[in-house]
């Protein structure tokens, strides 16, 4: 049975199956509920009681230890599609997503894609077909340069010749890489043997292919990036930009929308060019084109990439469309629907991403059960997550427990709000970031708007360091609660008529003292 | 009971008056003497399983989780972890020249031997862990001792790697 919404469709289909994990899978599953649209999940064993499953109406279970038995293996995904009678496939952001073979497979399977044919995620996919396709359409590009490197080969002459055409600084890409794996910045030519070895190790255990790109480095630049939409027939809108400056080795931090520093002028031109970049590969679904934005204003095309993007709420809170939604729409055949100068820039949305490591050690990843689970709400507060109280964070994922999202009026309500909303947010036995957001977001560079991408990676740590604690609070806090017996609670003994070690009452002390909260 | 705070090693004890279930704050002391301390009183909200925190007359709502012998804190919008030790029970002092795993995960890289003269910050090995390279540096100028692994070896956390020697 097609939902209602689904019956003038060219593609109608009435059941998606996720091909992710996590917040996104949750994010993703969320809105085929609200559609209508039966979802489906795939979970390994380290996911069977996992959030995306629990929100999903059918699961389906791959075995196997590694990701390529599991969220990788496209046959076993293309099999749980065909045993679970999915009409559709929705693959998230990370793991397939970007797989030009996994959208071929799926397409070849008579399943409905979300996301763009299967070329224009190649094309888009190889940084040399990409350059040249912005050449050819007149986006501004990065002069930089692709090695194809041979295994057991000698690499050094021909990486340092490419190397000393591109200039320094530069930056050495894993081809296939993204989310700031594999990519290294080297400054001096003597460190280019070191960080070309670890940027092609880390490219081959997550992405499986060690070829590099060498690309100059801008530095003082500012990421913007541009989310577009675009539907079957060649309708085309962009929504948008998004500032993702805020990056520690590359991985976004905060996400803001809009840039501080975009004029109504660059704003135009830069979405103009992020138009021309998806027709140049007759694009179809959600995508992003992203820039590096000088000093000076102008702006340069470093990528795009050819799915949902993590930060994308920041946008569906300021232009107030559902993304994921206008993705299930596309992908049914319905036209856009939307015009350019409709789309408005309602306020200012943030993203802080929560991760699980320890900023005082070196930003460690950290890992331990989530004994307590509370997260902010409010007007204006957005959390996706795919984590609940009590569930385990393991190595075995990415470190990103949760995004959390704040929508105001303008800049300073919205880091307000921001600030509040991280503070309310209690994660107890697991080592996050919270408090280091809170500080980031306090520093003057930040708050002014004036983070480039060079930021958090050259700024001392010494600055991060949070307010003094009394020690006497909190050694009274951890002592009485000691006495107070506050984890006999939540071992699951906790009962109304319970008598309390040391006071003798029986039940809650506040009840019987008629005592309320202040 | 003794108490230390995050990584740091000063030890603390505390006393507390109980009455009627609330605990007032007496005294604490920071490595055996007294320090001063702010008025606290403290007591148990079950229904949420939480602690009313009064410091200096303001009461805070504190929640509050036990993980192995570490009290997880969230006061003032502020996450503190408190370790629990038995009195007299006093730290086994890590040897300041071993280094050990900061998390689990796989060496995929060893680059010094046995033997060598490494300088404080060197890099001697390179693990992963949540799909990430992490550096583990040297923490003093000294000679390599002993090298516990191999690469490609999975390691736990808190595990030897490298032990330095002057």
């Amino acid at each position: 049975m097609f939902p209602d919404w689904m019956n003038d469709a060219p593609n109608p289909y009435s059941s998606v199956l996720v091909a992710n994990r996590g917040e996104i899978a949750v994010r993703i599953l969320q809105s085929a509920r609200e559609l209508g649209i039966k979802g489906i999940s795939i979970y390994s064993d380290s996911d069977a009681n996992s959030l995306h499953v629990e929100l999903s109406e059918e699961a389906i279970h791959l075995p196997g230890k590694l990701l390529s038995e599991t969220y990788l293996n496209i046959d076993a995904i293309i099999e749980a599609a065909k045993i679970s009678g999915a009409e559709a496939i929705h693959p998230g952001y990370g793991f397939l997503s970007e797989r030009p073979d996994f959208a071929k497979a799926v397409v070849d399977s008579n399943l409905v894609w979300i996301g763009p044919s299967p070329k224009s995620i190649e094309i888009m996919g190889d940084k040399i077909s990409a350059r040249n396709k912005m050449l050819d359409s007149g986006v501004p590009i990065i002069p930089g340069e692709e090695i194809f490197i041979e295994q057991d080969e000698d690499y050094i002459g021909p990486l340092a010749a490419a190397a000393a055409r591109v200039g320094y600084p530069l930056l050495l890409k894993a081809s296939a890489g993204g989310g700031g794996k594999g990519m290294r910045a080297v400054y001096e030519p003597k460190n280019l043997k070191s960080q070309y070895e670890a940027a092609s190790r880390e490219a081959s255990t997550a992405f499986g292919d060690g070829t590099v790109y060498v690309e100059r480095l801008l530095t003082k630049a500012r990421h913007v990036e541009i989310q577009i939409l675009c539907d079957q027939k060649g309708n085309s809108v962009h929504l948008n930009e998004r500032d993702c400056s805020l990056q520690r080795r590359h991985q976004k931090v905060i996400e803001e929308a809009p840039c501080l520093a975009l004029s109504e002028q660059i704003r135009r031109l830069m979405g103009e060019s992020a138009i021309k970049a998806a027709n140049s590969v007759n694009y179809v679904g959600a995508g992003t084109v992203e820039f590096l934005l000088s000093s000076k204003g102008q702006f340069f095309f470093l990528e795009m990439n050819t799915r949902l993007q993590v930060e994308h709420p920041i946008t569906e809170l300021t232009t107030g469309i559902d993304i994921v939604q206008k993705q299930f729409e596309i992908a049914a055949g319905f036209d856009l629907n939307l015009n350019q100068a409709d789309i408005r820039i309602n306020g200012h949305s943030i993203e802080a991403r929560i991760y699980a490591e320890n900023p005082s050690k070196g930003f460690l990843p950290a890992t331990g059960t989530l004994s307590k689970w509370r997260f902010p709400s409010g007007p204006g507060i957005r959390l996706d997550s795919g984590f609940r109280e009590g569930d385990e964070v393991t190595i075995d994922f990415d470190p990103m427990l949760a995004k959390l999202i704040v929508h105001a009026p303008n800049r300073k309500l919205a880091l307000r709000k921001l600030d509040t909303a991280l503070s309310d947010f209690i994660i107890l036995g697991v080592t996050t970031n919270l408090g280091f957001l809170r500080d980031i977001i306090k520093q003057e560079k930040f708050y002014t708007g004036k983070i480039t991408t060079d930021y958090l990676d050259n700024v001392s740590e010494s600055i991060f360091i949070p307010p003094e604690v009394d020690p006497s609070h909190i050694i009274a806090i951890a002592s009485a609660a000691e006495r107070l017996g506050v984890d006999r609670q939540l071992l699951g003994q906790f009962s109304g008529e319970m008598v309390d070690d040391y006071s003798g009452h029986i039940g809650d002390p506040f009840r019987t003292l008629s005592k309320k909260l202040p | 009971m003794e108490w230390s705070i995050g990584e740091d090693n000063i030890r603390y004890t505390a006393e507390l008056a109980d009455n009627e279930g609330k605990l007032t704050l007496t005294s604490i002391k920071k490595e055996g003497e007294e320090i001063i301390i702010s008025d606290v009183s403290i007591s148990h909200d079950l229904n949420f399983n939480r602690l009313m925190v009064d410091i200096d007359g303001i009461v805070r709502l504190v929640h509050i989780a036990k993980v192995k012998d570490s009290y997880w804190i969230h006061l003032d919008g502020r996450i503190h972890v408190i370790n629990s030790h038995e009195i007299g029970y006093s730290n086994q002092k890590q040897n300041e020249g071993s280094l050990i795993a900061p998390m689990p995960g796989i060496i995929i890289d060893i680059l010094v031997k046995e033997g060598q003269r490494v300088r404080k910050g060197q890099n001697l090995m390179i693990m992963e862990a949540m799909k990430m390279e992490h550096k583990i540096q040297s923490p003093k100028d000294g000679e390599v001792i002993s090298i516990s692994n191999e690469i490609g070896q999975k390691v736990d956390m808190g595990v030897i790697l490298v032990e330095i020697a002057d």
